[in-house]
């Protein structure tokens, strides 16, 4: 961690309608405990000038927010308990002279569900678009945890995988081969155990990377149901000629077939275009463009 | 004398602001609480005219009075009124919905079934009691509403009484079934709906424990009872009550054959089991918070726990330990595995 | 961007997406998890190799003890009544010398005799802080009302929260905080959930009332937790029922006057806690008795789906935690009531000292809501200071003490003892007004932070009045029961 610079950022919306999503269920989001923080944390400090933006996902009990901790030096607080982060924080810190803004996304098992929680880290995901999503494994249950990591990979290619817990798995008895995951998964995999900031680093490197896209993942997700994916294939020609080069045409897809109120309201808005058009932009604006503003 | 003239006038003034604006606020609610009543007498009618008109049957005065329970010197008045909105005619036979009293008709069906949906997949409203909140939930609907709950729901087919849903544009599915009474003896079928009217008889079935959805058959047929199994359970039901029961051929592929299988529920501790299936009636957010966990076709699960009363056991599945109510662990058939197998 | 419009509409593309959803049914979303599944099993056969088979059997055995049909209720309780037991008898030293220091005449004096056995403490020492700006005030000739409203009534409003609160909730916290980073607090959830499906509540409830003894917006916010909408509206509204942190130091302080001054010594502070568990225990009695009433009545529903992953159990990082804990919670409590208690003091100064027909605004309050008082076995004097204390629940004993005094002051009060001679003989406080009063401040409105978080997390304002009058209501019914029965008998 010598190489990054620490500082904390505004740490999570609700008071300050800041930018991005603009979400019923996430401005009803809102920390007491991080907002004197927030307040503390602004003065001296523009929210707004960050070069990336980057999403932590991962099942609950993973230790996220150890590594999001790790990370922003932030102290949000962290507990052994399902469903801790129940509200989303953000953070900043800086790592070999670019500045990145971390989202902590709620703890979640599945993208597929219908709960408020899971419908955050969806939305985030899908129409807050960061530049890179950090997904946090625990490496005691790596095969629960791999659930999730698909259904990232799906919606976005621009993962690294951060397999946390390492020394809970040595004590254990458990190695974990990471070279292989990576293989297996085709996108970046560090070690990490967070609690003792090992790996960090090296998950700041692989983030910087992606970020800057000297690597170039190629997610490999496994084949849907062929009922579904007889569907999804003939949607995607006609969500392409509606947004053409709409990023994760798929999942949106998928998302309809789903019933998703969000993914078709920014179809009615015709809002997917204005998304793929703003990601042209600058990228430090990357966290303003979200659609969805409006929904309910 | 005028100062005092001007003060009278300016106070009598003043009563009459006061009064018309007290009168104002005190009849407005009263107002809104009148428009609320005739909305939901004209939808309870225009509901009456439409499932009358969808089973081939002429609606009356009458029937409309009965079915929205309004006097008798009441209902042709109820009548004359939904006819001047344009809502309905009236012919020699009887009468009729018109284009958009049929459309009304099908958004408020839309919005009772998708909210009974709701309540039952969402909110774990008992089934015995979805119908009553949703006779309530229909009348304050927008159709806006209506639609963003399909969205949400997942553009259910049908409500959990098995009824099919109208779509937004309209159209309305055909209820595919057929009455129980009338079903050949010992031929799988599959429950498609219950009737919720009467109350009375809908809860003895619920009672029973038969859903829509389930798969049953039938073992014996008299006068005065009809026996129907599920494979494990008997139930047996008056006429009246069979009555109730809609039932059709089984979808497509054989239902589940429990030979040899266990609900997770019965399975002892420590025994190691394989996950079989998940219960096709068990839906909503309980069934996808199973699969969340990896409770999927041909998944390794052991019970190791049970909490200081017994009744939540904690289960080893893909490596994590999940607890689970009996209820939900219940709905999940497993093959145990073979001790021999097991050790090996 | 700029040429023709495209050929498909979004409305068409809909009713396709429709169509096709129609035709797929449920099934799919079975299959799509179970061919996730698969292959999350195929990879990660590959990548992790077992070494020794000793997974996790200290877990097990950790597990089968704190689940066990004996064991399980009695280390609960236990773990509890320590928790309680820790905060009281470790706050006691740190609250009396932060009493010293910031607002007894005398400074740190006595408790330098009492606590160190120093009979001469030096001069530096035998001033208090509140001492040394009164001595300011009069030196830069500060009118007297002015003085008395920012040092007699802000300042001293502070003084009260931060001596009276700041060391419980820094032991508090911590130990609270371990706990929850140990992986145990699911394991509770685990073991009460039969209780909870009784209720027609969620298992999870019992983390977020958890929360709850923390701060009761803290644990408003974590009911997001439980997914179903009936079940999170009736931990929503019964979080209250968990005594926060904010009212931990008034039931602490009544037990300690009332009924561990009845014990020896040696046994006081175990009599003290054995009273705050009472206390509490009779919350989690509340809280189970509301969600049932409500999941019969307006909440009715079964229950749904209880689905909690029981962590492994993790060493805390104790050196994080004391960091975290100290500084954000404790902290954060802390600022938050002394941003209320400021104000307060400076309203009940005001109150105190401004006269209208003879008598002080204050009383003219007390003697007002005196009747109901009196019903309730408790006083006007207590009800006005409940009324102020609406917005933060730490700011009622420095509202009581401060009105029983009259003079808007309250640093004749040095200890326990010389507050027990205030309520007992000066007040006429019975054991019944020390019962009732623990009564009360277990069942009353949530503080406006709580109320304000209700709105948020429910979005009804009707579930927000809901959620801030049952509580009262059932207080005052509660209170005057006993009230009424102890008069009936005794």
């Amino acid at each position: 961690m010598s190489r990054s610079r620490r500082h904390s950022l505004a740490v999570l919306r609700g008071r300050r309608r800041l930018d991005v999503e603009d979400h019923r269920a996430m401005t009803t989001a809102n920390n007491n405990e991080a907002s004197v923080r927030q307040v503390v944390s602004q003065l001296g400090i523009d929210v707004s000038r960050y070069d990336h933006v980057l999403a932590l996902a991962g099942n609950p009990n993973t230790g996220k927010s150890t590594v999001f901790n790790a990370l922003t030096g932030l102290r949000q607080h962290t507990g052994n308990w399902p469903g801790k982060t129940v509200t989303r924080a953000e953070g900043g810190f800086e790592h070999q002279g670019r500045r990145y803004k971390l989202v902590d996304l709620p703890g979640t098992y599945s993208l597929l569900s219908a709960s408020q929680d899971e419908e955050i880290a969806r939305d985030f995901l899908l129409f807050g678009r960061p530049d890179c999503t950090i997904v946090v494994v625990d490496a005691t249950i790596l095969e629960r945890n791999l659930n999730l990591v698909f259904q990232v990979m799906e919606i976005t290619t621009k993962v690294v995988v951060c397999v946390n817990l390492m020394d809970e798995a040595r004590r254990k008895g458990l190695s974990v081969d990471v070279g292989r995951l990576s293989e297996d998964l085709g996108v970046p995999v560090v070690a990490a155990a967070a609690r003792r900031g090992e790996g960090l680093t090296q998950l700041l490197d692989a983030v910087a990377d992606v970020v800057s896209g000297a690597v170039q993942p190629m997610p490999r997700c496994p084949e849907p149901p062929p009922e579904l994916r007889e569907a999804i294939d003939e949607l995607l020609p006609l969500l392409e000629t509606l947004a053409p080069g709409v990023p994760n045409a798929r999942w949106l897809a998928y998302r309809l077939l789903e019933g998703d109120h969000n993914v078709r309201q920014a179809l009615l808005a015709n809002r997917l275009p204005g998304v793929v058009a703003e990601q042209a932009r600058q990228v430090q604006r990357a966290s303003r463009k979200i659609a969805l503003e409006g929904a309910q | 004398m005028a100062a005092v003239a001007g003060q009278i006038l300016a106070g009598v003034l003043l009563v009459l602001i006061a009064g018309s604006l007290a009168a104002w606020a005190l009849l407005r609610p009263w107002r809104s609480w009148r428009q609320r009543q005739e909305r939901s007498l004209f939808e309870h009618a225009l509901k009456h005219l439409f499932t009358r008109e969808h089973g081939g049957e002429d609606a009356t005065v009458d029937s409309v009075g009965d079915a929205v329970g309004i006097s008798l010197n009441k209902r042709q008045g109820l009548v004359t009124r939904m006819a001047d909105a344009g809502l309905l005619r009236s012919a020699a036979e009887g009468l009729h919905l018109t284009v958009e009293g049929r459309q009304y008709a099908l958004h408020v069906i839309r919005a009772h079934r998708l909210w009974e949906r709701y309540l039952a997949d969402d909110a774990n409203v008992p089934m015995g009691d979805l119908h009553r909140a949703a006779h309530r939930a229909e009348h304050r609907l927008t159709p806006d509403e209506v639609a963003a709950l399909d969205a949400h729901l997942g553009y259910p087919p049908t409500d959990p009484h098995g009824d099919p849903i109208p779509r937004a544009t309209g159209e309305c599915a055909a209820l595919a079934g057929m009455s129980l009474t009338d079903w050949p003896i010992d031929k799988p079928a599959c429950i498609v709906h219950i009737e919720d009217e009467p109350e009375v008889v809908f809860r003895q079935i619920l009672a029973q424990g038969l859903r829509p959805g389930q798969s049953v058959r039938v073992l014996e047929r008299t006068p005065h009872r009809m026996i129907l199994t599920d494979g494990v359970e008997e139930y047996r039901l008056a006429p009246q009550a069979a009555a109730q029961l809609q039932v059709a051929a089984p979808p497509q592929g054989e239902p589940l054959d429990t030979h040899g299988l266990v609900r997770l529920s019965d399975l002892p501790d420590g025994r190691e089991a394989e996950v079989i299936a998940i219960d096709e009636q068990y839906r909503g957010l309980g069934r996808r918070r199973l699969l969340d966990f990896g409770l999927t076709q041909g998944a390794r699960v052991c019970p190791e726990l049970r909490g200081i009363f017994r009744d939540p056991r904690a289960f080893r599945i893909r490596g994590s330990l999940v607890s689970l109510r009996s209820e939900q662990a219940s709905r999940v058939w497993v093959r145990p595995i073979d001790e021999s197998q097991q050790a090996a | 961007m700029t040429d023709s419009r495209p050929p498909v509409t979004s409305e068409q593309v809909l009713a396709r997406a429709d169509e096709l959803q129609r035709k797929l049914g449920e099934r799919f979303r079975d299959q799509l998890v179970e061919s996730l599944y698969t292959e999350a099993q195929r990879i990660a056969g590959r990548a992790v190799r077992i070494s020794e088979s000793s997974w996790a059997s200290l877990d097990r055995r950790i597990d089968r003890v704190v689940t066990s049909r004996v064991l399980g209720l009695p280390i609960m309780l236990f773990m509890l009544a320590a928790v309680f037991w820790l905060t009281i008898v470790g706050s006691n030293v740190p609250s009396a010398f932060l009493a010293g220091l910031l607002m007894e005449e005398g400074g740190l004096s006595g408790w330098l005799s009492e606590y160190l056995g120093v009979e001469q403490a030096p001069a530096i020492l035998s001033m208090s802080l509140y001492e040394v700006l009164h001595w300011l005030f009069a030196v830069v000739h500060m009118p007297s009302w002015l003085t008395g409203l920012l040092v007699d009534g802000v300042y001293l409003g502070l003084g009260w929260v931060v001596s009276v609160m700041l060391p419980p909730m820094a032991i508090f916290f911590p130990i609270w905080t371990i706990l929850e980073d140990l992986g145990y607090l699911p394991r509770v959830a685990f073991n009460l959930d039969f209780l909870f499906k009784r209720a027609g509540a969620h298992g999870k409830q019992a983390l977020t009332m958890a929360m709850g003894f923390g701060c009761n917006a803290a644990g408003v916010i974590s009911c997001r937790v439980i997914d179903s909408p009936r079940e999170r509206l009736i931990a929503i509204l019964t979080n209250n029922f968990m005594i926060c942190n904010g009212r931990f130091p008034t039931i602490i302080m009544l037990a300690t006057i009332f009924v561990g001054a009845a014990f020896p010594p040696a046994l006081m502070s175990i009599a003290a806690a054995g009273t705050v568990m009472a206390v509490v225990l009779l919350g989690v009695l509340f809280t189970l008795v509301v969600s049932y009433a409500l999941s019969r009545t307006v909440l009715r529903g079964e229950q749904s789906a209880f689905a909690l992953e029981l962590p492994p159990y993790r060493r805390p990082a104790i050196l994080r935690i004391l960091r975290t804990s100290l500084i954000d919670r404790t902290l954060f409590v802390l600022m938050r009531a002394m941003a209320t208690a400021a104000p307060a003091g400076a309203v009940i100064w005001i109150l105190g000292n401004i006269d209208v027909a003879g008598k002080s605004l204050a009383l003219h309050a007390v003697d007002l809501l005196g009747p109901l008082g009196y019903v309730m076995g408790l006083d006007g004097v207590i009800l006005l200071a409940y009324v102020i204390a609406i917005p933060a629940n730490e700011i009622v004993v420095p509202t009581m003490i401060m009105v029983y005094l009259g003079a808007g002051r309250m640093t004749d009060v040095e200890s326990f003892s010389q507050l027990r001679t205030l309520l007992v003989d000066q007040h006429g406080w019975t054991l019944l007004t020390a019962v009732n009063l623990m009564l009360f401040s277990l069942l009353h409105n949530p503080c406006g932070t709580t109320i304000w978080t209700i709105f948020r997390e429910t979005g009804s304002r009707k579930w927000t009045i809901f959620g801030a009058l049952m509580p009262v209501a059932i207080g005052v019914v509660v209170t005057s029961l006993v009230a009424a029965v102890v008069r009936l008998f005794f």
